[in-house]
């Protein structure tokens, strides 16, 4: 039961941590580099999951994906009540961080370096794989642990758009609380621990890729 | 072998400060001169096309690397193409790369590339460090190092942002040299952006003055310096304690001039006894002595009379002007700390010692 629950999680997490890396470095990229009408905006959509209620966002991806929604309309397939739903959901609140991290990390990033690698042949994307990407590295690992610590953490969204279905839907925190509701604390306890230690060793590798303190 | 040859005629506005200068540059090094903020550096990113000009051309050779015209077909090769050498101001070395991976940064992945990359850096003299990181090396090394990686790709065209601005005074005298080197032995183009009239003569055929976005003046750099064509040319330059004096005598080791009625030492440097030549007396070896203390070392020779006109303190300078005994003006320059117990009020007497390294014979140089 336990190490199903487990088992989705991870799948999810990894999965969602995934496509979070991809699009928040695509965005951090932007927001860091390009100047365009409408920034802020556009940032601030980003940023949304940050402050929403789980519920609100959970909402809106159940209209996107659900019954009627544009994903079924276009696609013919509803992903509501899978684990894939759960995939989004936990992609979606771990995206804002991500961004931040990928941001910053990028900003960080002397654009002389990269005018540099443009004079000796570069295209652009070679630039971004050659100079950008390993010199944010440190700050792009740091927003994956995060992100993931986040996705792996989802609960509202997920319980939302994804259902709390044993073996299927059901990941950890999930678990969590219906052991707590069945007064199964033994397992819930060690569950919480399992978590907490996970959160914890995220931030320790986060501090230690902090270039601050390595020198 | 035809003749290597960058045209450049851009004009970009922005809402401070307008570029605008048409330039021609072969085989030489070209000094762009000019304060901060008058578009020099605006001026290389042009020609490696890392920024857009508003209109103009560039050409090098008979291709055409930037081109837009009202009217015409618009050209705007990539940076990527133009075959460019940048030497940025900080040298802009890839952190993360050893000094080998960056000079062979943009050569192939492939054994000839290597075998390149491995033979610039024994060229530069950079053969120990080439497994150090850019962290590991001084600021001349570094300096080679960017030049090796400008020149990896064997372009014509060498474009160099204050080069030397980084750098001890004794390794710019050697790095001067061997980019001077460099530039006949490469049949190189170059370019160097410089505020610093030493670097100018140093490696300078031609000096190209620039202020506010325009040229005031392009010319040899002795002319230059020696002929300022306008006011605003001369103000850039700051040239103001120039003059002219007789060759007395011109030894290997020295050379002493007569100046109107003051006999002055300076270092070897080529002449000819008998000549009239335009000096050049840098401000910052003018050297007010204190009545009360020894002047030992290169203070001892060149010592004058002479009496304060004015002290103009600047953040982290003053200039003083002075009056000489032989009726000439002539201006110091020194930290704002210098001098705190002299009497510099105006109409002061003081004695002053002019640095012989100080004295520089300008040349004639053929215009071209």
């Amino acid at each position: 039961m336990g190490w199903q629950a487990f088992l989705i999680s991870i799948q999810v997490t990894v999965v969602a941590t995934v496509m979070v890396v991809i699009v928040g470095t695509a965005a951090g990229l932007l927001l860091a580099r390009v100047r365009f009408p409408g920034i802020h905006v556009f940032e601030a959509v980003l940023m949304l999951p940050l402050v929403l209620p789980p519920s609100v966002v959970g909402y809106y991806l159940l209209r996107f994906f659900g019954a009627g929604g544009p994903i079924e309309g276009l696609f013919g397939v509803n992903i509501v009540f899978t684990w894939v739903a759960a995939v989004f959901a936990s992609a979606i609140v771990a995206l804002p961080l991500m961004v931040q991290a990928a941001r910053t990390a990028i900003r960080g990033v002397d654009p002389v370096l990269e005018n540099a690698a443009r004079t000796l042949g570069d295209s652009e994307p070679a630039v971004f794989f050659r100079v950008t990407l390993p010199l944010a590295r440190r700050g792009l690992i740091a927003g994956t642990v995060l992100s993931a610590a986040r996705a792996l953490g989802e609960f509202g969204a997920t319980l939302m758009v994804a259902g709390n279905i044993p073996g299927s839907t059901q990941t950890l925190p999930l678990f969590v609380y219906d052991a707590v509701q069945n007064q199964d604390y033994g397992v819930a306890n060690l569950v919480v621990a399992l978590l907490t230690g996970m959160g914890l060793v995220s931030f320790i590798i986060i501090g230690r890729l902090d270039p601050a303190r390595n020198k | 072998m035809k003749e290597r040859r960058l045209t450049v005629d851009i004009h970009r506005r922005l809402p401070s400060f307008t570029l605008d200068l048409s330039l021609e540059v072969k085989e030489e090094v070209l000094v762009l001169f000019g304060p901060s903020g008058s578009g020099k550096t605006m001026t290389l990113e042009s020609i490696a096309g890392l920024v857009t000009p508003d209109q103009g051309e560039i050409i090098l050779d008979d291709e055409v690397l930037f081109r837009r015209r009202t009217g015409g077909e618009h050209v705007n090769m990539p940076a990527r193409r133009r075959g460019v050498g940048y030497v940025f101001q900080s040298y802009a070395l890839f952190p993360h790369l050893t000094v080998l991976d960056n000079v062979r940064y943009p050569l192939g992945r492939d054994s000839s590339g290597r075998e390149r990359a491995v033979n610039l850096v024994g060229q530069m003299g950079l053969a120990q460090l080439a497994g150090r990181l850019p962290h590991q090396l001084s600021g001349g090394q570094q300096q080679r190092v960017a030049i090796a990686r400008a020149l990896a790709r064997d372009p014509e065209v060498l474009l160099l942002d204050e080069p030397f601005s980084a750098l001890d005074p004794g390794l710019r005298e050697r790095l001067r040299t061997d980019l001077r080197a460099l530039q006949l032995e490469r049949r190189l183009i170059v370019i160097c952006v410089t505020h610093s009239v030493e670097d100018a003569f140093a490696l300078g055929d031609r000096l190209a003055v620039l202020r506010d976005g325009e040229l005031q003046q392009v010319g040899a750099v002795g002319d230059v310096f020696r002929r300022p064509s306008s006011m605003q040319a001369a103000e850039v330059l700051a040239i103001r304690n120039i003059f002219h004096a007789h060759v007395a005598s011109a030894t290997a080791d020295h050379v002493t001039l007569e100046w109107d009625g003051l006999e002055l030492h300076a270092p070897a440097q080529p002449s000819t006894p008998g000549d009239t030549v335009p000096i050049y007396i840098a401000p910052e070896d003018v050297k007010i002595l204190y009545p009360d203390r020894p002047a030992l070392g290169g203070l001892a020779v060149n010592q004058l009379d002479a009496t304060v006109l004015s002290v103009e303190n600047r953040r982290d300078m003053r200039i003083i002007r002075l009056s000489l005994e032989n009726g000439h003006e002539l201006e110091a320059r020194g930290a704002s700390y210098f001098y705190q117990e002299l009497d510099l009020s105006q109409g002061a007497s003081i004695r002053i010692s002019l640095r012989s390294e100080g004295l520089r014979i300008l040349h004639e140089e053929e215009s071209s």
